[in-house]
């Protein structure tokens, strides 16, 4: 059973070590953190954190980014990853690291899922989430469209913004049939990596549910659409 | 080599330790620009603009806004000229340091003199340490540190006295001879009592040396650092610059800058400097380089 969800991106620049000197758009991490904190004060016995990864597998609840993978330095960023043992995936690792900044010290599950896998698996995975005996919170890690501005990394399409409200109205109506609803072909094609963890979240809920949603943060300052959400499931 | 060359002991090898100025200390990793401010009207870089001594402060509100660590400041040009007696001296760099000193209580203030009698009236008027650029040509100096608790640098000037150039200069190896030397006065320093951890040793670029021994001290600069011994760089706008580069006074800020950034990467601490700003932004790149410093914001391809 899930009793709450949220829905987080992860841009590298969230884990903090990674920007260097000066902390890199404080809005968004206060965002993903009251996302974190509201998450967890609902009573749950496990939170399960899905995200796109090279390919569906479920990962050791102690992982961590291996940081040393995106910024190597001498002397390394610190971080407890510990040599030799692989790094989470980017969505688990910012996901998992998220829950560690709340003080988040119970049962955890990390699940990758392929970032290309089809709406009908995502959905059945979802589902098979929610069916577990026991309480679960769920946090939803993934990113909104590369190619919303000609400074994005994927440069400027300009299908990028109706894709992104139509992704944002979703989350803040708490329409699962609409993300459920996203285009695979067109989500791949903007680059969207969070398309596959999203439609777990509807599938989850359910694909045909309307929950109240929560849009805590919706923005692009880099090209890149980061939305950061709380589903409240009552 | 003749004078100014110590007798008694040179200074061992030790392990790089904290260099310590005035109250403050520096770590072996860290990177410290000295700042020149010049009380003459002839100094070969831009000469006499600070001069007036309403100019020299302004400028040292700048090269403190600027980044500097200490401030180094000289009354007597290096090159021959009219002659700058003792009492001169002392009149264009004391009461100018004593004023530096009630506007930046803190600020590290050397004095860049060979004379021990300049050396004492700095040092009781703030400064904190002596800049003996000429390679110990007067003997009291370190003496002079010891009493009053100032750090000293210890250059190799080839042997020459204060003020000349060059003439013909050749050594079987510059790197030695130099070690030599700027060891040699570490010791004498040692003995006379000055702080360990307030010696500095500069190879001093130009000075006693043709621009094929300046090129060959900043190639093999590793050699000193690995002494443990803190190593000043004192490189800015020099003539082996303008000869490397076929460039006059005012287009040496890139040879310069490489410079820097070559003795950086082998291990330099204190860098003498013109620009400060310029200095101070390619240590940093160094430092972060080398691992020291982190990138100030690190974004792309992290979005």
């Amino acid at each position: 059973m899930i009793t709450a969800a949220a829905v987080v991106p992860s841009p590298p620049l969230l884990a903090r070590q990674l920007t260097g000197r000066q902390v890199v758009l404080p809005e968004l991490r206060e965002a993903c953190a009251v996302a974190a904190g509201r998450l967890l004060a609902r009573p749950a016995d496990v939170v399960v954190v899905v995200g796109a990864g090279p390919q569906a597998a479920a990962w050791e609840p102690d992982g961590q980014l291996n940081l040393a993978a995106w910024g190597p330095t001498r002397g390394g960023l610190g971080g407890r990853s510990e040599p030799g043992k692989p790094g989470l995936p980017l969505a688990l690792g910012i996901g998992a690291a998220l829950l560690d900044e709340a003080g988040y010290a119970g049962r955890r599950e990390l699940r990758a899922i392929d970032g290309g896998a089809s709406t009908p698996d995502c959905l059945a995975i979802g589902a098979e989430v929610a069916r577990l005996d026991t309480s679960v919170a769920l946090l939803v890690v993934g990113d909104g469209s590369a190619r919303c501005t000609p400074a994005a990394p994927g440069y400027f399409d300009e299908r990028a913004e109706a894709f992104t409200a139509s992704v944002e109205t979703a989350l803040r109506t708490g329409d699962m049939a609409a993300l459920a609803g996203l285009d695979v072909a067109l989500a791949a094609e903007l680059m969207a990596t969070g398309r596959a963890a999203w439609q777990v979240l509807a599938g989850a809920i359910g694909p045909r549910r309307r929950v109240p949603g929560d849009v805590l943060y919706a923005d692009a300052p880099f090209g890149v659409s980061y939305l950061v959400a709380l589903l409240d499931l009552g | 080599m003749t004078s100014g060359h110590p007798t008694g002991g040179a200074a061992a090898p030790r392990e790089p330790g904290p260099l310590r100025l005035g109250s403050k200390e520096f770590g072996p990793r860290d990177r410290l620009v000295m700042a020149i401010v010049n009380r003459t009207p002839d100094s070969f870089y831009r000469p006499g603009v600070t001069w007036d001594e309403g100019a020299a402060l302004a400028r040292v509100d700048e090269v403190v806004a600027e980044g500097a660590d200490i401030l180094d400041v000289g009354g007597v040009p290096a090159k021959p000229g009219q002659e700058v007696t003792a009492h001169e001296e002392i009149r264009r760099v004391v009461p100018f340091i004593a004023a530096v000193r009630a506007a930046y209580p803190d600020l590290v203030i050397s004095a860049d003199t060979w004379r021990h009698d300049v050396g004492r009236a700095a040092c009781e008027a703030g400064a904190n340490l002596l800049n003996d650029t000429w390679g110990g040509w007067d003997p009291k100096l370190p003496d002079v540190a010891a009493e009053l608790g100032a750090g000293l640098v210890c250059s190799h000037a080839g042997g020459l006295p204060p003020r000349t150039r060059p003439f013909r200069v050749w050594y079987d190896d510059v790197v030695a001879d130099v070690l030599d030397t700027v060891l040699g006065l570490a010791g004498r320093a040692l003995r006379a009592g000055v702080d360990q951890a307030r010696i500095i040793i500069d190879p001093a670029h130009d000075f006693g040396k043709n621009s094929w021994h300046s090129l060959e001290v900043t190639r093999r600069l590793s050699e000193l650092t690995t002494t443990g011994w803190p190593v000043l760089l004192s490189a800015s706008h020099k003539d082996f610059v303008g000869e490397t580069l076929d460039a006059g006074i005012e287009e040496r800020l890139a040879g310069t800058l490489a410079t820097t950034a070559v003795a950086a990467w082998q291990g330099a601490r204190v860098f003498r400097a013109h620009n400060v700003a310029q200095t101070r932004q390619a240590l940093d790149m160094v430092a972060a380089i080398q691992g020291d410093l982190l990138p100030a914001r690190a974004v792309r391809g992290l979005t």
